[in-house]
């Protein structure tokens, strides 16, 4: 295990520098220097020369870029040029929303893909299976922006029943019930096609379990169906679901993006869009190595669950 | 996997890329299916709805009609107007135009790219190892956050979108012909023919090409719909084509400013995306159903 | 929070007291004696003195902290401020719009002023004091129970940042805000329209949008080309397309309470298709244009699109460039346009000499469309140092200037519109500034 991971680890320590470099040169590729924007219409260029100074822009970009990669190490980001305060700060407020947002929605993916595999082994009736498959097509096809519309005209227009966006007035905790009527249409746009991807698997897992011989022998018993797939293809279907759960979070937070700017959700991906036409550097450059981060942890667990799970992998060659 | 595993077999349901083409004797597997046809069919109307936008539609894209500002649906326009006097439902069919031009040129150049990276990584160590890092520091951006940066540093527009489809699209390709090339090529018949002294190239053109295109025929679908995802939602972040041209993205985004007047002026673009990427997904889901077979 | 020496009404460019209580400007229009209010307070607790007025107005003439009328205060040389409760400014020249600046200039507290650029401390001498800002979400205020005028009648103010329009909509629909700034004009009309909300207009601080051209360009140097365009704008379809009847159009940057407003030379390029069709063909020629505008609100976006129409009924090709806002302004500060722009601007409302000193696009020394020319430069230098800046020696100045303006027409103005917003009709006696400034001072709330 541990020969694998030191395979594993500096591979994607290695993706994350090259990444960090990327994302610095991508920025200052972007047109409109900060520091104009900074000193406003009027400025003059002794103002210009002194915020530039400030900002470290005068610097030569190898230093800049060393500068600020150092700041990442020791985890301080600096602070945010145009929208004010400390990068720290402004990351933590938006990672909260975000994290409520995406938790939900893993929380409604879990209930909804439960259901429907659940539902469709115990009926066991082909018109569901195919209504089931149908809806689960859907769900992996219409795109994030498409559910996200289609829900604001409905719930929100025509039947205004739901806030067509943002978060509840006083925080997620004073009035949970507030709160949930804020969150059900992001959460569940989000949710969709990951509950359908998990549907999918844990509907297959489950058939996969009642073929199996000890199912036989119990309904040969005389156990009824429902008690045979509750409390024993379904807990043997489990770990493997969880790992395609995992999997699932990278995807949910990736989506996040597009759902918070639909629904004015004001979690990390608002804040990058923000950041970006804003031209503020810092905020956007941390953003970005934070997504790459996220990412590139995810697939470094994911993969270690999997080395777990199957020997072959961690003795096998690295891919 | 199911890559490849029946070789011999191959030349009976070998997909083809295009849907007209379609030889008149004998309908390819996958239409048979019902969900490759319903996909099909789908796919056949919004292009057909596309091409002839010029004839269908009845005023011109751009075209402000004087005294119609975000007119509600009516007989005139189906669609109502938008806030420049503009017919939705003329826009809509115009619309079209831009994403199929966009899925049809970034997602084939993309896929050629990337396989044909795939492929020479499959052949040279060195190029293997700098390959997988590119593919993987691409991959650590999700498609959105990709689209965001590419945009900032070179503007918006058509070509925007197409380069990020393109660079979103090769890591998948690239990673997807390497492994199934790998899989194929552990196959005890291509190691006989290598032990009898076949080359290089005869045996990637004889039998590792054909035996891995399946995989990637099938994640063809998948990515034709991807691209109309990508399209649609940075168009919808004000990322994509520039005015006056219209896209589906930046009509459900032009009709969502305005869904307090009237929740019509995003219905059209919410349907012709959900065909199009929907029927993609099916005619993609139906080619690896009937291969799989 | 802040006060200022003066106020400028809205409807007006003459000054009213406020920290001042009256002022005498020198004969020879070189300097300006202000007496100053004996009971005011800062929000730290020390008195407001003279010497606060001087720190106020050096700080805004340091071109570190870069801001509007900077070349303004720049133009006040020396202070007298040997007695404590009056103020002697000097003069560099005689200035036309010094009552603009006195009346934008925050007067701020020298011993905390550090703290200010850190966003930590704000002491002004207003009536709300500053509490606490998170930013991206919430800022909060606090009765100044010891102020100078009026006691203020609400306890405190909340300012929450609403990332989007349509929560921004439906928070004032369901009454957790009073009111809000930056909601679209149809979105005002909706909410009057439920009878919960009134209507409030920020008339008298106007502002102007128009389309710009880089008079470089080969293309547009033929002044011809330009009234061509000024011919071809549907200013009237503008104002009621894009702001729902909210403005009036205008070929001058003035409002009509103006003392430069003049409305023969508002008429002389209405819109007239023939005329600017007759012009293009004289001139021959003409390549496609670009069209830049900013992304930054839709009502840039929605404007481009019309005068690529107009301009194509006159024969002019244009093409469509959207830039991000802080792109865009780059662009705007340092002339880089390649063609035409669409932005707005302000200042027209303060004296007409401001403009041509202070707003960016008009600035006679450099401007965003590289028009130079020695007769503009001088009638926008003699219209500044006028000394008083509603003498009719300075109204005639602002007629050269204006003439200026619409002969060269660099900047082709198309209507002026004002900032609406919605307000519950629970909230009394609501005010603002010509700086488009909320005034609490009186308001009030039912309960």
């Amino acid at each position: 295990m541990t020969s694998y991971l030191l395979r594993r680890v500096p591979s994607a320590i290695l993706v994350l520098l090259f990444a960090s470099m990327a994302i610095f040169a991508v920025i200052r590729l972007v047109p409109g220097d900060p520091a104009t924007i900074l000193a406003g219409q009027d400025a003059s260029p002794e103002a210009l020369a002194s915020i530039r100074a400030d900002l470290g822009l005068d610097q030569p970009v190898l230093t800049q870029y060393l500068t600020w990669l150092a700041g990442m190490i020791r985890l301080d980001p600096g602070k945010s040029y145009m929208i004010g305060g400390d990068i720290g700060g402004l990351v933590r407020a938006g990672l909260l929303n975000t994290v409520v947002l995406t938790a939900t929605a893993l929380l409604f993916a879990v209930v909804l893909a439960g259901l429907a595999a659940i539902g469709s082994v115990l009926a066991n009736r082909r018109w569901l299976d195919s209504v089931l498959a149908g809806a689960n097509t859907l769900a992996v096809a219409l795109p994030t922006f498409v559910t996200g519309v289609l829900f604001v005209v409905v719930f929100a227009v025509i039947l205004p029943i739901l806030p067509a966006g943002g978060t509840p007035p006083d925080g997620f905790f004073s009035r949970p019930g507030i709160a949930f009527q804020y969150l059900v249409l992001p959460a569940l746009c989000l949710a969709l096609p990951s509950a359908a991807a998990l549907a999918r698997f844990l509907t297959a897992s489950l058939q996969t379990e009642l073929g199996k011989p000890y199912v036989t022998t119990a309904q040969a018993l005389g156990i009824r169906r429902r008690r045979i797939v509750l409390t024993q293809a379904l807990p043997n279907a489990l770990p493997a679901t969880v790992t395609v759960l995992g999997l699932q979070v990278g995807a949910l937070l990736g989506g996040a993006v597009l759902v918070e700017a639909i629904f004015a959700w004001p979690g990390l991906g608002l804040l990058i869009e923000r950041a970006i036409s804003d031209r503020d550097y810092p905020l956007v450059q941390a953003l970005l190595l934070l997504s790459v981060l996220v990412f590139v942890v995810t697939q470094l667990l994911t993969d270690i669950v999997n080395a777990v799970l199957d020997p072959r992998i961690r003795l096998g060659g690295a891919s | 996997m199911s890559t490849g595993i029946d070789a011999s077999s191959s030349a009976a349901g070998r997909p083809t890329g295009g849907l007209a083409a379609d030889p008149p004797r004998r309908w390819p597997a996958f239409l048979r299916a019902p969900g490759g046809a319903a996909g099909a069919t789908m796919i056949l109307i919004v292009v057909l709805l596309g091409v002839f936008a010029p004839l269908l539609a009845p005023y011109g894209p751009a075209e402000q009609i004087p005294n119609a500002n975000l007119l509600p649906p009516s007989s005139a326009h189906w669609l109502g107007t938008d806030e420049v006097n503009r017919d939705i439902f003329s826009r809509l069919l115009f619309g079209i135009r831009v994403d199929l031009m966009v899925v049809f040129i970034a997602v084939p150049f993309g896929a050629l790219i990337g396989t044909v990276i795939g492929l020479v990584s499959t052949m040279y160590a060195f190029a293997d190892v700098i390959a997988q890092r590119v593919f993987d520091v691409i991959l650590a951006f999700p498609v959105l956050i990709l689209a965001i940066g590419v945009t900032a540093a070179a503007g918006p527009g058509v070509t925007t979108i197409i380069a990020v489809i393109v660079l979103a699209e090769i890591p998948v390709f690239g990673r997807l012909a390497r492994t199934s090339l790998l899989t194929v090529r552990a196959m005890p018949y291509v190691e006989s023919s290598q032990v009898i002294g076949a080359g290089n190239t005869w045996l990637l053109r004889k039998h590792l090409l054909p035996n891995s295109l399946e995989p990637l025929v099938v994640q063809f679908g998948v990515s034709m719909s991807i691209a109309v995802f990508i399209e649609g939602a940075m168009s919808f972040l004000g990322l994509g084509v520039r005015p006056p041209q219209p896209s589906l993205g930046s009509l459900t985004r032009d009709g969502i400013r305005n869904v307090w007047e009237s929740p019509a002026f995003v219905v059209g673009p919410l349907i012709i995306v959900t065909l199009l990427v929907l029927g993609f997904l099916l005619v993609s889901q139906a080619i690896s159903a009937t291969r799989r077979v | 929070m802040y006060d200022s020496l003066v106020d400028v009404p809205i409807d007006s460019v003459e000054p009213t007291p406020s920290l001042a209580t009256d002022w005498k400007l020198g004969d020879d229009g070189l300097s300006l004696t202000l007496n100053l209010r004996d009971d005011v307070k800062f929000h730290s607790g020390r008195d407001f003195t003279s010497e606060d007025v001087a720190f106020s107005i050096k700080t805004w003439a340091d071109p570190k902290w870069t801001v509007q009328f900077q070349r303004t205060a720049a133009a006040i040389t020396d202070f007298d401020t040997t007695d404590p409760h009056t103020v002697v400014l000097k003069f560099d020249h005689k200035l036309s719009n010094v009552f603009d600046l006195l009346d934008v200039l925050p007067i701020i507290d020298s011993e905390t002023f550090d703290g200010l650029g850190e966003g930590k401390a704000y002491v002004g001498t207003g009536p709300f004091t500053f509490e606490s800002w998170t930013p991206q979400s919430e800022l909060t205020f606090a009765k100044n129970a010891d102020y100078w005028g009026n006691e203020p009648k609400l306890d405190g103010i909340e300012v929450h940042i609403v990332p989007d329009a349509q929560s921004l909509t439906s928070q004032l629909r369901t009454g957790q805000l009073d009111l809000a700034i930056g909601v679209s004009n149809r979105d005002v009309d909706t909410l009057v329209k439920t009878g919960d909300f009134t209507d409030t207009a920020y008339e008298g601080s106007e502002r102007q949008y128009y389309v710009g051209t880089n008079v470089t360009n080969p293309a547009l140097k033929d002044v011809r080309v330009r009234q061509a365009i000024a011919y071809a704008l549907d200013r009237e379809r503008i104002v009621a397309d894009v702001f729902q009847g909210n403005g009036y159009p205008i070929v001058a940057p003035w409002p009509k309470y103006s003392p430069a407003y003049d409305e023969d030379i508002n008429q002389k390029y209405s819109r007239d298709v023939d005329k600017g069709k007759a012009l293009v063909e004289e001139v021959g020629n003409i390549p496609t244009l670009s069209l830049e505008y900013s992304t930054g609100s839709p009502t840039y976006e929605a404007i481009a699109q019309i005068v690529q129409a107009n301009l194509a009924d006159i024969g002019i090709k244009v093409d469509l460039v959207p830039n991000e806002h802080p792109t865009h302004i780059d662009r705007l500060i340092n002339g880089k346009y390649t063609a035409l722009w669409i932005l707005d601007h302000a200042y027209a409302q303060w004296t007409p000499s401001t403009l041509a000193v202070t707003a960016y696009p008009f600035n006679a020394d450099k401007n965003s469309s590289n028009f130079v020319d020695a007769k503009y430069k001088k009638d926008a230098n003699a219209a500044w140092e006028v000394a008083d800046g509603t003498s009719p020696e300075a109204v005639e100045a602002y007629r050269k200037v204006t003439e200026d303006l619409v002969e060269n027409l660099f900047l082709i103005e198309s209507n002026v519109t004002w900032i609406r917003i919605p307000v519950s009709t629970g909230v009394h006696d609501l005010a603002w500034t010509k700086r488009s400034e909320l005034v609490l001072t009186d308001t009030w709330l039912d309960d």
